[in-house]
């Protein structure tokens, strides 16, 4: 639909475009407790029942600078109540505001000290907390705490030098057990598990690159050995816009891989808009104020309509003039603008809107019905109109929204902050107004905390460095897939360990940890709940020779099932090495029973009913020597 | 440090930039409250962060842009509105009536009426709204002092045609002074609602916004004639409690419901539409009555709590007596023990100090560290021995309360009526009967 200039060779020109994008990545530290309490960390299975639940209600304050945050408003015209389950182990006073807090999570900061440095960031000398307003109920306090633990860092990714102006160590907010337009119910046990928010500019300059720079930090972020690990555990956001396009952040980018494709939506969506935008000026489109149209729609055959008047609801209409097709039109996948107006309309509580540029029969509104609100709205056959439909003060708060959104269609973009909520089609929704920013003062329950020179250096010494591990594996292992997979695994260390200790094959131990891991789970084995220290132990077998590789890839596979000890576990599951003498008796038994039997014929004889017990090297090198 | 800003002409609040060791550093200068690190530059950076520099004499500064004096807040006025009653609101500082300078953090400053109103605009809608501001100082700072000068203030409301008043302050020491209210004031004709805030009203979880509807719509529409305190019920915003002023205590540091009602059943409940349920007896309203309150105001200051611990030192009865104090309540254990000493050799007795300080005409009240329950003088036999030194057994008084009532008494009556006086109801703060329901509410 938009023309498209900004196409070169076939790929999109984004400088041509004015685009601008900057990441900023979340993610949850696995630490032993909550950032300022000592509840536990995990996040809780769903089959967990909470202990209590309360209810809250929340309402904006006069921010920094005096003044209501837009976000802030917004949120408090919805009037939404809040519950907040309480688990056992995981919320205490802290988490639900009944308490202060204690004293900031001294392994968090470590981490997150560990983190900054690694991206070469000016570590503040005193970290100071704060409190960033939040009220959309996600956090009992109706804000989150939050310090700026770097500065002024960068990374290289694909040659490029990606700015790192901040990061920040913050509490992750509750996780929404369910919602309705009224009211929220949020679980706590996610609450306050610390979090690292680190910031990158806005000059990533296309898609792919953003995807790169993502995966880049989720690399780095993993090899800390220090995070949270799992769904939820990291989220992107992306700050982005194009030329006469607007800021919107999307939140909640869950996939990785996914992160290009959302870009590349948006940037359509917002080059559509202004197209739109372009298309409603030329023909001097209009938009109406509200009407109340209920007479209307008194003795209608529209369920959608009469099951909301039933209830003593209203409908509310207005005119748009020169949109007739626009509505319509698809903006993104499966998404129109009357979707992004419906999105708006939403927020007050309705279900949607109904507009002129669907079949009206599909709704069962009759052509009276069209004829009576055409002339209630005082509106030509060319023009278009938007219905709303609800309980009456919510059907007045809807249509508001929807009137404002549809008038702004005329002025382009709106600056807005979106939610990815279709992984399929990789598009977003509306979610709230930008945040306007006069929303962070100091935290004055807690002292500021020093950032000694002691601190400095350990948290050098952790430090990840994703080019010294990479070196590291590349000189250890060939196959890229493996190194690739390692570097990001959190069972780097164990496999620094195991070759370390035993010297054993790298590319062996390696393979063990990564390839074979993964196709046990995938059988449904619960490789991961095997203590690293029995792997190790494990590979100790096998470097002295007690089971074979082949013996190793079943050892584990019982390991998964079987708690007792590895000793045991071979010898019940008949996995112990046959070597040296014993495998000279075994061939030479076969010989007698076979006489006569070729040497191939032999080996794969033996191979076939000894596989995991018998080396096959060692097999062939005493077949040769007695042949 | 400051000097050297001074040097510079740079002042709190302005922008400067900080060059080092080829850093630049862009912020607003916030003042450095933390008297553990005076020489931490404190900058407030474009996005919102505070962070802390280590002085560094290496380090040069210049001023960008002056900073801007005083922050505005939003404000509304206070209007008046047909047919709605008038009600007063006295504030006297603690965390509900001061507001947080967001800028530092640091300082609270006292909030201004029209900013109340409009961070609560509900309030317009319950009452006509008259607020006076007495002074602002933390709860813990209170006396009987200013105790006095609440009271005078209530009558002087109820004297101008409140229908009703509310007091807001910090929430250590409310139940003293809701204590305190419930016996300076006499022949009350109307709801005087102490309340307050536990957690500070700059955040938009704070308790104070319901605990302040649900007192105005107390002193507002309800016919209770008696002092109480009016805040959460539970860790919910749904319902305040409404506790009569002599039996109510705080029993947790830090919840929104830590104010419970003690031996005694909450006065009635307000929901969050407002609605008023009552939920025991008190003193009712009489309609027009031209008896004006009365505020009884003058107060013993030589009147002490004392806790009774084990092996805790008698001798603690001579600082006093030497003093010349005239009145001491007992917190002792159970059923109003103190150690008595018969058996045990190692034991300190408390009872030898008791006898001294009853001998120098000081009047000693029991109370029980228990908190629930009924203190008793018969029981056993130690009991009985510390009964006959003359020390008045306090009933289901709570210590504290049992503490200023003495205070009370002292300050208006001799030493025999007070003594008379110390166990029989005046506010409310003695019953004979001990229900069932009334424990852990």
């Amino acid at each position: 639909m938009a023309e498209e200039p900004e196409i070169k060779n076939g790929q999109t020109d984004y400088k041509a475009l004015g685009f601008m994008c900057g990441l900023e990545i979340h993610q949850r530290l696995a630490t032993e407790e909550k950032l300022f309490c000592s509840c536990a960390t995990g996040v809780l299975d769903k089959s967990v029942k909470p202990i209590a639940t309360i209810s809250r209600y929340q309402r904006a304050v006069a921010g920094e600078l005096g003044s209501m945050d837009k976000s802030a408003e917004f949120e408090q015209s919805r009037g939404r109540a809040f519950t907040y389950n309480v688990f056992e182990d995981n919320t205490c006073l802290v988490d639900i505001d009944e308490e202060p807090p204690h004293d900031l999570n001294r392994e968090a900061l470590e981490i997150a000290l560990s983190i900054a440095s690694s991206m070469q960031m000016h570590l503040v000398d005193e970290i100071q907390p704060m409190r960033k307003g939040v009220i959309d109920g996600s956090d009992p306090s109706a804000f989150q705490r939050t310090m700026l633990v770097g500065l002024n860092g960068s990374i290289k990714v694909n040659k490029l030098n990606i700015n790192i102006p901040l990061m920040s160590l913050e509490e992750e907010s509750s996780g929404i057990a369910s919602s309705t337009n009224s009211s929220v119910i949020y679980n706590t046990d996610r609450l306050a598990i610390p979090l690292v928010e680190i910031d990158t500019d806005a000059n990533i300059p296309d898609p792919k690159t953003a995807k790169a720079v993502a995966l880049y930090i989720g690399t780095m972020l993993r090899l800390t050995g220090k995070v949270q690990r799992g769904i939820g555990s990291i989220r992107q956001d992306v700050n982005m816009s194009i030329k006469d396009g607007a800021r919107v952040e999307i939140k909640g980018v869950q996939e990785l891989g996914l992160i290009d494709k959302y870009i590349e939506n948006e940037v359509e969506r917002q080059k559509n808009l202004i197209a739109i935008k372009s298309r409603l000026i030329k023909a001097k489109a209009k938009v109406g104020k509200a009407v109340d149209v209920t007479a209307v729609f008194t003795d209608t055959k529209s369920e959608i309509i009469s099951d909301n008047l039933r209830n003593g609801g209203a409908v509310f209409a207005f005119m748009l003039s020169g949109f007739k097709g626009i509505l319509g039109l698809e903006i993104n996948p499966n998404r129109r603008l009357g979707t992004e107006i419906s999105d708006y309309a939403k927020m007050a509580g309705v279900n949607g809107i109904i507009h002129s540029d669907e079949e009206m029969s599909k709704y069962s509104i009759s052509d009276k019905e069209l004829v009576d609100l055409r002339e209630k709205l005082g509106i030509k056959m060319e023009d278009s109109f938007i219905i709303v439909a609800g309980k009456r003060e919510t059907a007045i708060k809807a249509i508001e929204l929807a009137v404002w959104r549809a008038d702004y269609s005329l002025k382009g973009v709106p600056k807005e902050t979106r939610m990815a909520y279709d992984n399929d089609n990789c598009t977003s929704k509306f979610l709230r107004p930008l945040p306007t920013g006069s929303r962070m003062y100091p935290e004055t329950d807690i002292r500021p905390i020093a950032v000694t020179e002691e601190i400095r250096k350990a948290a050098l010494k952790l430090a990840p460095d994703v080019e010294r591990e990479r070196a590291y594996l590349d000189s250890k292992i060939r196959s890229n897939v493996v190194v690739e997979q390692l570097i990001t695994s959190p069972k780097l260390q164990l496999f620094k360990s195991i070759i370390e200790e035993t010297k054993v094959d790298p590319e062996f131990a390696g393979n063990i940890l990564t390839q074979k891991f993964t196709e046990l789970r995938r059988s449904g084995i619960d490789v991961d709940s095997i203590p690293d220290k029995r792997i190790l132990e494990a590979f100790r077998f096998y470097a002295n020779g007690k089971i074979t590789k082949q013996g190793m890839e079943e050892l584990i596979k019982h390991m998964g099932k079987d708690e007792s000890d590895i000793a045991g576990i071979l010898v019940k599951a008949k996995l112990m090495r046959i070597k040296g003498k014993e495998l000279e008796e075994l061939i030479a038994s076969e010989r007698k029973e076979h006489t006569g039997m070729s040497t191939d014929d032999l080996r794969n004889r033996i191979m076939a009913k000894c596989r995991l017990n018998v080396d096959g090297s060692e097999l062939n090198s005493l077949l040769k020597s007695n042949p | 440090m400051l000097k050297l800003f001074k040097k510079n002409g740079i002042a709190v609040g302005d922008k400067i930039k900080i060059h080092f060791k080829g850093n630049e550093m862009a912020g607003e200068l916030m003042p450095n409250t933390e008297v553990s690190a005076p020489d931490t530059i404190i900058l407030k950076l474009e996005n919102g962060y505070n962070i802390g520099m280590s002085y560094d004499k290496n380090m040069l500064f210049n001023r960008v842009s002056e900073g801007k004096s005083g922050i505005e807040f939003p404000k509304a006025k206070a209007t008046t509105k047909k047919g709605l009653p008038k009600v007063t609101l006295i504030y006297t500082g603690g965390t509900i009536g001061s507001k947080i300078d967001y800028k530092t953090g640091g300082a609270f400053m006292l909030i201004k009426p029209e900013e109340l109103l409009y961070e609560v605009p509900e309030l317009s809608d319950i009452a006509n709204i008259e607020i006076r501001q007495l002074f602002g100082i933390a709860s813990e700072d209170m006396t009987s002092v200013e105790w006095a000068a609440i009271a005078n203030a209530v009558k002087e409301a109820f004297d101008k045609g409140s229908r009703g008043v509310v007091v807001t302050m910090g929430t250590d020491i409310m139940h003293y002074t809701a204590a305190a209210l419930s016996f300076m004031l006499c022949d009350l004709n109307g709801p005087v609602v102490v309340t307050g805030a536990q957690r500070s009203s700059d955040r938009g979880s704070s308790d104070a916004f319901f605990n302040l509807i649900a007192s105005v719509s107390i002193a507002a529409n309800s016919d209770i004639a008696e002092v109480g305190i009016c805040m959460h019920y539970s860790s919910s915003d749904e319902r305040c409690a409404f506790i009569r002023g002599t039996r109510v205590r705080k029993m947790h540091t830090s919840r929104r419901d830590a104010f419970r009602s003690v031996n005694d059943k909450p006065i009635a409940f307000v929901d969050r539409k407002m609605k008023i349920t009552y939920n025991n007896d008190y003193n009712r309203m009489m309609g027009e009555i031209e008896k004006p309150v009365v505020a009884k105001t003058d107060f013993e200051k030589k009147v002490a709590l004392v806790k009774y611990y084990p092996a805790s030192d008698p001798d603690i009865f001579d600082y006093y007596i030497k003093k010349e104090y005239r009145g001491i309540i007992i917190e002792g254990t159970g059923m109003g023990h103190v150690s008595v000493s018969q058996a045990n050799k190692n034991a300190t007795p408390l009872i030898d100090g008791i006898r001294k300080a009853i001998e120098k005409g000081i009047v000693v009240g029991m109370t029980s560290q228990c908190i629930y329950g009924r203190v008793n003088n018969n029981v056993y036999r130690n009991l009985r021995i510390i009964n006959d030194t003359g020390v008045i057994y306090c009933e289901d008084m709570i210590p504290e309360t049992a503490y200023v009532k003495l205070g009370w008494l002292l300050g208006n009556y001799d030493a025999e009526e007070s003594k008379r006086l110390l166990d029989k109801s005046i506010a409310g703060e003695i019953k004979k009967r001990s229900r069932y329901e009334e424990f852990l509410l």
